[in-house]
C-alpha cells in the first residue's frame, strides 16, 4: 500500500484510520503475531490504541496520513471496517470504491487499479532485493 | 429412537463435522476457529454502503493523541483514500 501511496500521492490523498486489533493477545492472536512480535491486548481507552498506533508507525517508518478511531469505534462502525478495508472518497464526498470486507477480499490491486483508471498505470521493476513491508492486518 | 431421527442426527454431525474442517482451514488451525467464532465473526460486518453514497463522517484522533479532525475534512480537492486497519 505504502507502493501505492508513493506512485499516486501526487494524485489523490491516502489517510489510514486506525481501528480496533484485529488479533489482539487476548482474544483472537494468531501465531504469527507472536513470530512477529505485534502483542497487543485489545485496548480499552483511546490512550492505549494511541500507543500501539505509535508503535506500528515506528516500526515500519509509515509515511501515510494517519487518524486513530475513538475507542467507541464510530468510524469503523460508519464503515463496517473491521478488521481491514478499503474506501476511495471521491471529489464530492461520495463513495467512489468500496472495497470488500478482509482479510480475503482486502485487495490493495483494487485500489492501485481504480487510480491507474484515472491517473495512469504506474510500472516498477521488480525490487533486487526485500523490503520489509509496511502493512496494517497483513498476517494471516 | 426412529431411523429417521438416527439418520437426521448423523447427517446433522456429518455436516457439523465439515464445517469444523472448513473453518479450520479458513482460520489456520482448530483453535482458531475458536477466535475465529467467538472474537473474529460478530465484528465482521459487510455494510450498507454503496458506491454513490455520500462518505460517513468520524472524528479522528491524530498520532499525538490531543488533536482530533473529521474524515470529512478530507475530502473535497482530490480522491481520499482511506486505508483501514489495525497493527495486529
Amino acid at each position: 500500500m505504502v507502493q501505492i501511496y508513493d506512485d499516486y500521492k501526487d494524485h489523490a490523498d491516502f489517510l489510514t484510520v486506525y481501528v480496533r486489533e484485529a488479533h489482539p493477545t487476548d482474544e483472537w492472536q494468531m501465531k504469527s503475531n507472536v513470530k512477529d512480535d505485534v502483542c497487543y491486548a485489545q485496548p480499552k481507552t483511546l490512550r492505549q490504541r494511541v500507543a500501539i498506533a505509535n508503535d506500528f508507525i515506528k516500526r515500519f517508518n509509515y509515511p501515510i496520513a494517519f487518524g486513530i478511531d475513538d475507542i467507541t469505534n464510530a468510524a469503523n462502525d460508519a464503515y463496517s471496517a473491521w478488521p481491514e478495508r478499503f474506501y476511495i472518497i471521491d471529489e464530492s464526498g461520495r463513495v467512489a470504491y468500496r472495497g470488500g470486507m478482509g482479510p480475503f477480499h482486502y485487495d490493495p490491486d483494487e485500489v492501485r487499479a481504480w487510480l491507474a483508471a484515472r491517473y495512469g498505470a504506474v510500472r516498477h521493476d521488480a525490487p533486487a532485493s526485500p523490503r520489509p513491508v509496511a502493512s496494517l492486518s497483513s498476517r494471516k | 429412537m426412529s431411523p429417521f431421527w438416527k439418520w437426521t442426527i448423523a447427517v446433522f454431525l456429518v455436516l457439523l463435522l465439515a464445517a469444523f474442517l472448513v473453518l479450520s482451514k479458513m482460520a489456520g488451525s482448530p483453535r482458531d476457529v475458536y477466535g475465529m467464532v467467538r472474537y473474529a465473526l460478530p465484528h465482521m460486518h459487510r455494510g450498507s454502503l454503496k458506491i454513490g453514497d455520500d462518505a460517513p463522517d468520524a472524528r479522528l484522533v491524530a498520532l499525538d493523541g490531543s488533536d482530533h479532525f473529521h474524515i470529512r475534512e478530507r475530502t473535497g480537492g482530490r480522491p481520499l483514500v482511506l486505508i483501514f486497519g489495525s497493527f495486529t
